[in-house]
C-alpha cells in the first residue's frame, strides 16, 4: 500500500515535471536554445500567482491563466528584442545570454519578493480524496491534469494548428521556411513566448505543492534539462513521461534512501541518458 | 513577347565583398518558360536568390510592374515569386499534405485552398498517394514533386525553379518537363535553372546562357541551339 501511495504521489509529481520541461524542450527543439533562464520563468509564474492569491484574493486556479498569458508577454518581449540577437548563434553564446538572465531575474526577483519563503494556501489546500485506500491530494491532482491538458494542448497546437506546423517547419528546414513566407523573428518569439507562459503555468501550480523562493529557478531549470533529454524533444507526451519517470524515480529513491537523495537520482539519471541518449541525436522537432 | 513579368536590367549581386553578378539583364514576360542555363559557378543561383531578396543587389528588378530592391523575402514572395530551392529544402519529417500546407502558410481564401490540393494532386497524382508519408522517406523524384506542389500551393504568378534536375534519373526529369507545360497551361510563367541543357531546352520558350557571373547569350530555344558557341559549351555538338 506504502509503495502505491508512494507510486501515485511520484506519478502526480511527475505530470507537473512534465510541464515544467515542455517549455523548455519546445524551445530547445524549435529555436536551438537550452534556456538557462527557463526554471527563473517558473521561478515568476509561481510569484505572479502567489501575488495574485495573496494580494487580491484571486483564486491560484483562476490566477493560473492570468500568469500564463503574462508570461507569455514576457516571454515574447525578451525574444522579441534580446534572445533574437543571439538565436541560431553557437550553443555557448546561448548558453551564456540565459544563465546572465537567470542571474539578473533571480536577484530582481530576491530585491522585489524577499528571500523569504512563500506558499499559495488556498482553503482547500489539504484535501484530499481517497481511491482504492490511496489519499489523493485535490491539488496535485488537478496539477496533474492541468499538465496533461496543456501537453494535449500542444500537441494539437504543433500537429494541427498552422503555427503549430510553422513552428516544426522552421525548426525542421529554416530556409524553406522563409522561402514559403514564415517571419522567423516572429515566429520565434511566439515560439518563446509559449515557452514561458508554459513555465509560468508550471511555476502557479509548483507554488500550490511547494515554497517559492527567489532561488528555485536553478534546480528546476535543471530537473527541465533532464526530462526534456528523457522525454525528447518533438513529442509534447514524451515529455510528460519523461516527467512521470524522474517523479516517481524521486518519490522511490525518497522511500528507499531518504528523501535527501532525490536529486541525486534525477541528475544520476542524467548521466545515465546522456550515455544512453546523446543530446545532439535530440533535435527531431 | 507578352507583357513583361519580370525584369532585370544591369543587375549586379555578391556575397559581401565578393561579387558574382555583372551587369545582368533578363526579361521573363507573362506566361512563357524561359530557361537560364549555364555551368556550375555561372551563377545562376545567386541570380535567383538576388531575384526571391535573400541576398542585396543593385540595379533594375521589377516584378509585375512593382520594383522588388527594397522588399525583403517575404514580400517578395508574398506577391507572387515563388521559388522550388536546389537541392528541394523539403520539411522532411512532415507528410507530403503537411509540406503543401506550408506552402500555402501565407494564403487566406479557405475555398482556394482545396481547388489548389485538387490541381496539384492532379499534376502529381504519385503525391496524392503518398500523402501521409513523410516527405524525408520519398524518392528524390517524389521529393521534386512534392517541392514543386508545395510551391504551386502558394499559388505562384512567377515560379522559380532551381535545379530541378539535379540527380534524377532521365526518365523522372521528362515526367517533371511534361509537367511545367500543364502548369504553365494554368497560367504560371516558370524561369527554369538548369545544368541539363537539353532537358531545359525541350520546353522553354526562351533561353539566357550565363558565364561567371554575365548573360552571354539570350534568344529563343532555336536561335541558341543554333549558335556555335552554345552548342560547343553545352550541347556537346
Amino acid at each position: 500500500m506504502l509503495l502505491a501511495q508512494i507510486l501515485t504521489n511520484g506519478v502526480l509529481l511527475g505530470g507537473l515535471y512534465g510541464l515544467m520541461a515542455l517549455g523548455m524542450a519546445l524551445v530547445w527543439g524549435v529555436l536551438n536554445i537550452v534556456n538557462l533562464a527557463h526554471g527563473a520563468m517558473i521561478m515568476l509564474g509561481g510569484y505572479a500567482v502567489y501575488y495574485l492569491f495573496a494580494g487580491l484574493g484571486v483564486d491560484p486556479f483562476l490566477a493560473l491563466p492570468i500568469a500564463t498569458l503574462g508570461m507569455f508577454v514576457f516571454g515574447y518581449l525578451l525574444q522579441r528584442f534580446v534572445l533574437n540577437l543571439v538565436v541560431r548563434s553557437a550553443m555557448l553564446n546561448t548558453l551564456l545570454i540565459t544563465f546572465g538572465l537567470n542571474v539578473v531575474i533571480t536577484y530582481l526577483a530576491q530585491l522585489a519578493f524577499s528571500a523569504d519563503f512563500r506558499t499559495i494556501n488556498p482553503g482547500y489546500a489539504g484535501s484530499n480524496i481517497a481511491v482504492f485506500g490511496i489519499t489523493v491530494p485535490l491539488v496535485n491532482f488537478a496539477a496533474f491534469a492541468i499538465a496533461i491538458v496543456l501537453a494535449g494542448a500542444i500537441w494539437l497546437l504543433l500537429n494541427k494548428m498552422p503555427l503549430g506546423r510553422a513552428i516544426r517547419a522552421t525548426s525542421q528546414n529554416l530556409i524553406a521556411a522563409r522561402l514559403y513566407g514564415v517571419n522567423p523573428r516572429q515566429l520565434y518569439a511566439v515560439t518563446f513566448g509559449i515557452g514561458a507562459a508554459l513555465a509560468g503555468a508550471a511555476g502557479g501550480l509548483y507554488g500550490t505543492i511547494a515554497h517559492l523562493t527567489p532561488y528555485i529557478g536553478a534546480s528546476l531549470t535543471a530537473k527541465s534539462f533532464v526530462i526534456a533529454i528523457i522525454g525528447g524533444l518533438s513529442n509534447p507526451f514524451g515529455v510528460i513521461l519523461g516527467g512521470i519517470f524522474v517523479g516517481v524515480a524521486e518519490s522511490l529513491t525518497a522511500l528507499y534512501f531518504g528523501p535527501t537523495y532525490s536529486d541525486v537520482i534525477s541528475f544520476g539519471l542524467l548521466v545515465v541518458v546522456l550515455i544512453v541518449r546523446p543530446a545532439r541525436a535530440l533535435r527531431t522537432a | 513577347m507578352s507583357e513583361t513579368l519580370l525584369r532585370i536590367e544591369k543587375l549586379s549581386a555578391g556575397y559581401g565583398p565578393v561579387p558574382v553578378l555583372f551587369d545582368v539583364d533578363l526579361t521573363v514576360g507573362r506566361g512563357e518558360i524561359v530557361a537560364l542555363v549555364g555551368s556550375n559557378g555561372a551563377g545562376k543561383t545567386t541570380l535567383l536568390r538576388a531575384v526571391s531578396r535573400v541576398i542585396k543587389a543593385e540595379g533594375t528588378l521589377e516584378f509585375d510592374g512593382a520594383d522588388l530592391l527594397p522588399l525583403p523575402p517575404e514580400a517578395a514572395f508574398m506577391r507572387g515569386l515563388v521559388q522550388v530551392p536546389e537541392g528541394r529544402q523539403l520539411f522532411g519529417k512532415m507528410t507530403v499534405e503537411e509540406n503543401l500546407r506550408m506552402g500555402a502558410f501565407r494564403r487566406k481564401d479557405k475555398s482556394g485552398l482545396n481547388e489548389s490540393f485538387e490541381r496539384v494532386y492532379e499534376l502529381f497524382p504519385r503525391l496524392k498517394e503518398r500523402r501521409r508519408q513523410l516527405a524525408g522517406n520519398m524518392s528524390g523524384g517524389e521529393q521534386q514533386m512534392c517541392a514543386m506542389g508545395r510551391a504551386l500551393m502558394a499559388a505562384p504568378k512567377l515560379l522559380l525553379i532551381d535545379e530541378m534536375s539535379l540527380g534524377l534519373a532521365p526518365v523522372v526529369v521528362d515526367q517533371l518537363l511534361e509537367v511545367l507545360t500543364d502548369i504553365r497551361s494554368q497560367g504560371v510563367t516558370v524561369l527554369l535553372v538548369e545544368q541539363d541543357v537539353f532537358a531545359a531546352f525541350s520546353v522553354a520558350d526562351r533561353g539566357y546562357v550565363m558565364e561567371t557571373g554575365r548573360v552571354v547569350g539570350e534568344g529563343s530555344i532555336a536561335e541558341l541551339q543554333n549558335d556555335p558557341a552554345v552548342r560547343e559549351a553545352y550541347l556537346g555538338a
